[in-house]
């Protein structure tokens, strides 16, 4: 008989493991039942904030094939709540019936966290209802709201200035709306930016039409027939908006794992293989996973990193023997911790990508290799950190050759350049200089290996054109790419 | 006297003139459409291959001593003969297998897959097609229901006003190709994709750099920025296409951000490109200058090579091209006969004409063209890396019949190549020098040059053209298609093998007939009157010999595609979770990626041995970014070593700040102990059978010297 495996959840990790597992199904070595709350199979939450600005329609965020998993034997219960898991009889309970496993996998992802402030319900394991106005931005249905709130002319304030509210405002900000930022840092992005690059990222964020309020407290809402009307604070006192868009941050969904008796710390505990215990029966992956001890990242990528190992870990090992006990995967390596997670961020005329931490100052730790570039009036910032070679973490800001290249060495651990300089020029608006003027003996034309020389002897002994230049030494006669050359040379004067 | 013929070397086929009437014989450019006149250095040089010294004449049987001896051709017939019966006594038919090449002609092609599956009888037989369009075959075959690299004539490219070129470097491969991307370039619109700096990429306006490896995540981005812009062409897609909503869900998760950390590309620099293709397609459909998306081997040698083809496709697909005169998508095709090649059923698993050998209707007509009853003909054998990786083992083939190839340069793993062929019970390698694979035969036959040989050879636009004989062989040299005659009649084959070119021509055409390739209505007197004939070309096909008109079909798809509805189908490409392997990760490892120089072609058994050319680029330069160098000691020129689990080279260090600093590039034309394809690993790709050769992790060191 083949395994019964169940996934709860259907975010886009799942739906990436359920890619991975497909060869399974297909084969029939595999049954898989995927269960998702929403009636919607995976969709892309990276452009929720496109389709609350009308640049994206609703439809077109799918991530998964409904009718291409199920044609290849996925059964795919959407609409369908897991209420419960029994281990013991190794079955899910769901809104739609027991669904028996073998091996299950919770993929159930995370939930917005919604501040404890005055006038917010606060639970931490609800999916709150909150008051008209105030919104997430999770779920299709929170970009949609968000969408009617700017059709209206509505002024919307972001609260918290992680990557995902600095996304939404910029994203509202180049569709000509004018958002307000709140937070309560020094700067937006906190750990990932320095004194400096902070102040230039806030500059350019207003140059991008985001306006931003550092530093302030916020203590609660305040309500006007029943619809946000302003958020409370202790610094700023009262602003005033027509929504408030809370991004501070997400928390695993973890009542399901709690409920059949894993711990919950920062998320489901697993080990480096992904086991929420010792059976060898239970895993989780992305957003809901505390893998090793550490708390999940909230970005894709790790999440997808796990979704391919696990889906090559299940169909390489099978589940274990209901008497026999599990194995000892101790040694097994887990899906690679990547070099680490990386924010980019777009919006018009700024560009930030970065890495890691980059707070420590030039003359800190005699260890770090620190570089920094600073050209504020254009826009750009550089800082990167190393320690033997390696990038601790990095900050480029309207730099996106650098940017792009340090991302790339950073999730591949590759060493700098010896001459971090390099980097820079990478964005250089311009071509390297002229070569210096050739000899006689270089190379004119690469198709026929005619020389300066050869070319200037052509014209020495009366070729006056291009063809006749070709017919006597075969310069300009393959590619075509060196008439010009050749032009210039018939050109010069001629020697006495 | 002078005789119109076309250049040994690549699928561009430039149009040359040969004299043999003066010493050495005049080698000239003629003006033909896909050169007009022009040529590189190769195609210059190429007569001193004519009457070089290094010629073989005389076939070569390995004595007890080990050493090649000259014998007549008498003994080699009947020792072939022998070891056949022999190896297939004990082994079964399929333990003898054929290896073909993309540089046969039509008609040694055509004949060479007929003799395997009938003289021989067995299933083993691919070609080194497989090492160079597979992919993009299998690419094309999905999509469009049809594998014809360009499906429209290299000439449209005259009039574009944007190319994006990926992973091609025609400036160095096929220099007269440049030409056609002037009127791109006037318009500020050439957009090429490369690691590295190449010829190409210098003559660009647009310079895109990822990372080796990572081309298929970049045509990923730039089409997710197509839908997510709403800038995909939907009433040519309504119309023409299937599958759109199925690909819009396959692309959803490759945003620019995240592409850019794959593939170092910056996001911006994604969503521009994407965007300035769309807004020159738009201009395209309204009468602009066409719009054309080129692929080569750089990105599809490459285990992912056909879905990175697909992606590819997908982009030309969205923008509205394929099948318009608004611009399209093509491959350029590299060996000069990879297209011909490719038809004519050299394949492990065709017939000629492009059909699949499982069909049981091809059979049929095939067999009945052969005079054969068609379940005499063997099912599909296997693809060339596997073919070429089993020999002598368990189920292998214990001799081989080599042609026009030489595996020992050209192969990924070469060491594993090199160690499987002498594995093998007996290797007949049949070429005019005396190749490295030749080396190692028990028995070498000495066969005709390009100049030597009439025949046809179908170009990069699957154009037929005919290769003319300028002049005799030497003596003691024989045609292959003579070749393959004797030992057919030896063998006491079920039907007759014809040896004049122009009669096997006509049988391949009734081979072909009715099918995807269809050569039936071509033969060799309109093409010796100058008819420009792309096929397919059923019989009845009127032909002109007008000069600058086309017959049979110079534009495939302009009313339909080839999939029986009529419709292409947009693949959704699924990149497999990326298998991260170990070596990859290991600190100090860079990546390996391998090619051509502008002066020498393939494995340099040709070109190595022309004065001219072997002086201009006599031994392997291993292209390194200066900073990558300084990082490790390397300076310009200094000998360095490059390693991995497969193998190591040696080569010189040429620094090029042109190079990205996680790349290292090697040329693939040089022997031993600087064969590029010692690095290069075992994957190949699931639809295809292409292997990886344009990515492979090494550690790069400097050469030292022990005294």
């Amino acid at each position: 008989m083949s395994e019964r495996l169940v996934i709860i959840g259907f975010g886009p990790v799942a739906a990436s493991l359920v890619e991975g597992l497909l060869p399974a199904v297909r084969s029939k070595d595999l049954h898989l039942t995927v269960l998702g709350a929403e009636e919607r199979a995976a969709y892309n939450r990276v452009l929720l904030a496109e389709v609350a600005i009308g640049a994206a329609k609703p439809e077109h965020l799918g991530m998964a094939d409904e009718s291409r998993l199920r044609a290849a034997g996925v059964d795919l219960r959407l609409g369908t709540t897991a209420t419960g898991v029994d281990r013991a009889r190794r079955v899910v309970h769901t809104s739609g019936g027991a669904v028996p496993y073998d091996r299950l996998v919770f993929a159930t992802g995370a939930r917005p966290v919604i501040p404890s402030l005055a006038g917010l319900n606060f639970d931490p394991h609800a999916d709150s209802t909150l008051p008209a106005g105030v919104l997430a931005l999770r779920t299709l249905d929170d970009a949609l709201q968000l969408h009617s709130v700017l059709r209206g002319g509505g002024k919307v304030l972001v609260l918290g200035g992680g990557i995902l509210g600095l996304e939404a405002a910029l994203a509202m900000a180049s569709a000509g709306f004018e958002p307000v930022l709140v937070h309560h840092g020094p700067a937006p992005l906190g750990r990932v930016v320095d004194a400096d690059g902070g102040t230039l990222l806030i500059r350019q964020l207003e140059a991008a039409g985001v306006q931003v309020l550092s530093g302030v407290r916020a203590t609660g809402v305040q309500k006007k027939d029943g619809r946000f009307h302003a958020l409370a604070t202790d610094t700023h006192g009262l602003i005033h908006a027509d929504a408030l868009l809370v991004s501070t941050g997400v928390r695993p969904r973890t009542e399901l794992a709690e409920g059949c008796g894993l711990a919950a710390g920062s998320g489901i505990p697993v080990n480096e293989q992904l086991m929420a215990d010792s059976s060898g029966r239970l895993f989780a992956v992305g957003d809901c996973a505390e893998v090793a001890g550490r708390r999940p990242a909230g970005l894709l990528a790790p999440g997808w990193a796990q979704a391919g190992w696990l889906a090559d870990f299940l169909l390489s090992h099978p589940a274990p023997h209901p008497s026999a006990p599990a194995p000892d995967l101790g040694c097994l390596p887990g899906p690679q911790a990547q070099g680490g997670e990386i924010l980019m961020l777009k919006g018009q005329g700024l560009e930030l990508t970065a890495a890691g931490t980059v707070q420590a100052g030039l003359f800190d730790d005699p260890k770090q290799q620190v570089t920094v570039y600073a050209d504020p009036a254009s826009g750009r910032y550089l800082k990167i950190m190393a320690r033997d070679g390696l990038p601790t973490g990095f900050m480029a800001l309207g730099l996106p050759r650098t940017g792009a290249e340090l991302a790339l060495g950073f999730e591949r651990g590759t060493a700098l350049p010896v001459d971090p300089s390099l980097l820079l020029r990478l964005d250089a608006p311009f071509e390297d200089a002229q070569a210096p003027a050739a000899g006689a003996d270089d190379q004119l034309c690469r198709c026929s290996g005619a020389t300066y020389g050869q070319v200037a002897h052509a014209v020495q002994a009366g070729c006056s054109t291009v063809e006749e230049v070709g017919a006597n030494c075969r310069a300009g006669t393959g590619c075509g790419g060196c008439k010009e050359r050749i032009e210039e040379l018939l050109r010069l004067p001629a020697q006495a | 006297m002078a005789v119109a013929t076309h250049c040994p070397y690549c699928a561009l086929q430039c149009g040359i003139t040969l004299d043999a009437g003066t010493t050495p014989v005049g080698l000239s450019g003629r003006n033909f459409e896909t050169n007009g006149g022009a040529l590189c250095r190769k195609g210059y040089s190429a007569a001193q291959l004519l009457e070089h010294p290094e010629r073989l004449h005389s076939p070569l049987e390995r004595g007890a001593d080990g050493v090649l001896h000259p014998v007549s051709w008498e003994r080699a017939l009947d020792l072939v003969v022998h070891q056949v019966r022999a190896v297939q006594q004990a082994h079964g038919k399929d333990a003898v297998a054929v290896f073909g090449s993309g540089s046969l002609t039509n008609e040694k092609a055509y004949q060479l897959g007929k003799f395997a599956r009938l003289a021989l009888g067995t299933s083993r037989i691919d070609y080194n097609g497989r090492f160079c369009m597979s992919s993009a075959a299998a690419a094309g075959n999905k999509a469009f229901g049809l594998d014809r690299g360009l499906p429209f004539p290299l000439a449209d490219l005259d009039r574009a006003g944007t190319i994006l070129l990926l992973g091609s470097n025609v400036a160095d491969t096929m220099p007269p190709f440049v030409r056609h991307l002037e009127s791109a370039r006037e318009n500020g619109g050439l957009i090429v994709s490369d690691p590295r700096r190449s010829a190409t990429a210098e003559l660009a306006d647009t310079h895109v750099q990822p990372a080796p490896g990572t081309d298929l995540q970049l045509l990923l981005g730039l089409a997710h920025v197509l839908l997510a812009e709403d800038l995909a062409d939907t009433e040519y897609l309504d119309a023409r296409t299937w599958g759109l909503e199925s690909l819009r869900i396959s692309l959803a998760s490759w945003w620019p951000e995240r592409v850019q950390s794959l593939t170092g590309v910056p996001a911006s620099v994604i969503r521009q490109t994407a965007r300035t293709l769309a807004s020159a397609a738009q201009a395209a459909r309204s009468g602009g200058k066409p719009v054309y998306i080129l692929t080569g081997r750089g990105v599809e040698q490459h285990a992912n090579g056909t879905a990175t083809v697909s992606a590819a496709i997908n982009l030309a697909l969205l923008l509205g091209l394929p099948g318009t005169l608004a611009g399209g998508f093509g491959t350029i095709t590299g060996q000069g006969n990879g297209q011909g090649g490719r038809e004519h059923g050299q394949k492990a698993d065709q017939l000629p004409g492009y059909r699949k050998i499982t069909d049981p209707a091809a059979r049929r007509h095939v067999a009945g063209v052969w005079g054969v009853d068609p379940d005499i003909i063997p099912g599909p054998g296997i693809p060339a890396a596997q073919l070429l990786a089993t020999l002598g083992e368990p189920g292998g083939a214990r001799m081989l019949l080599m042609h026009g190839s030489n595996p020992v340069i050209s192969s990924p793993n070469a060491n594993r190549t090199a160690a499987a062929l002498r594995r093998l019970d007996y290797l007949v390698v049949s070429d005019f020098f005396l190749s490295e694979t030749a080396a190692q035969a028990d028995l070498v036959l000495p066969v005709l040059q390009w100049a030597e040989e009439e025949g046809t050879m179908t170009n990069l636009e699957g154009r037929v053209l005919r290769r003319r004989a300028a002049l005799a062989p030497p003596p003691g040299v024989r045609s292959e298609l003579w070749l393959l005659a004797e030992l057919a009649a030896r063998l006491q084959a079920p039907t007759v093998f014809n040896a004049d070119p122009r009669e096997v021509f006509a049988e391949l055409g009734r081979a072909s007939a009715g099918g995807i390739a269809d050569y039936s209505g071509v033969d060799y007197t309109s093409l010796d009157a100058g008819a420009a004939v792309y096929w397919p070309c059923p019989a009845g096909t009127p032909i002109s010999t007008a000069p600058g008109e086309r017959s049979g079909t110079p534009r495939l798809f302009l009313e339909r595609f080839a999939h029986p509805d009529g419709r292409a189908r947009l693949e959704p490409v699924y990149p497999q979770p990326a298998a991260v392997d170990d070596a990859d990760l290991r600190p100090g490892t860079i990546s390996l990626v391998t090619g051509r120089l502008l002066e020498h072609y393939q494995s340099g058994t040709q070109t190595r041995r022309v004065a001219e050319l072997q002086q201009a680029a006599p031994a392997a330069l291993a292209q390194i970014h200066p900073d990558t160098a300084l990082a490790r000691g390397i300076s310009d020129g200094q000998e360095v070593v490059l390693e991995n689990s497969h193998g190591r080279v040696e080569a010189t260090a040429c620094l090029d700040a042109g190079i990205r600093l996680d790349t290292v590039f090697l040329p693939f034309h040089f022997p031993e102990t600087q064969n590029a394809n010692l690095l290069t690993g075992d994957a190949v790709d699931p639809d295809s059978s292409m292997p990886e050769f344009k990515h492979a992790p090494v550690l790069l060191s400097r050469l030292e010297r022990h005294e």
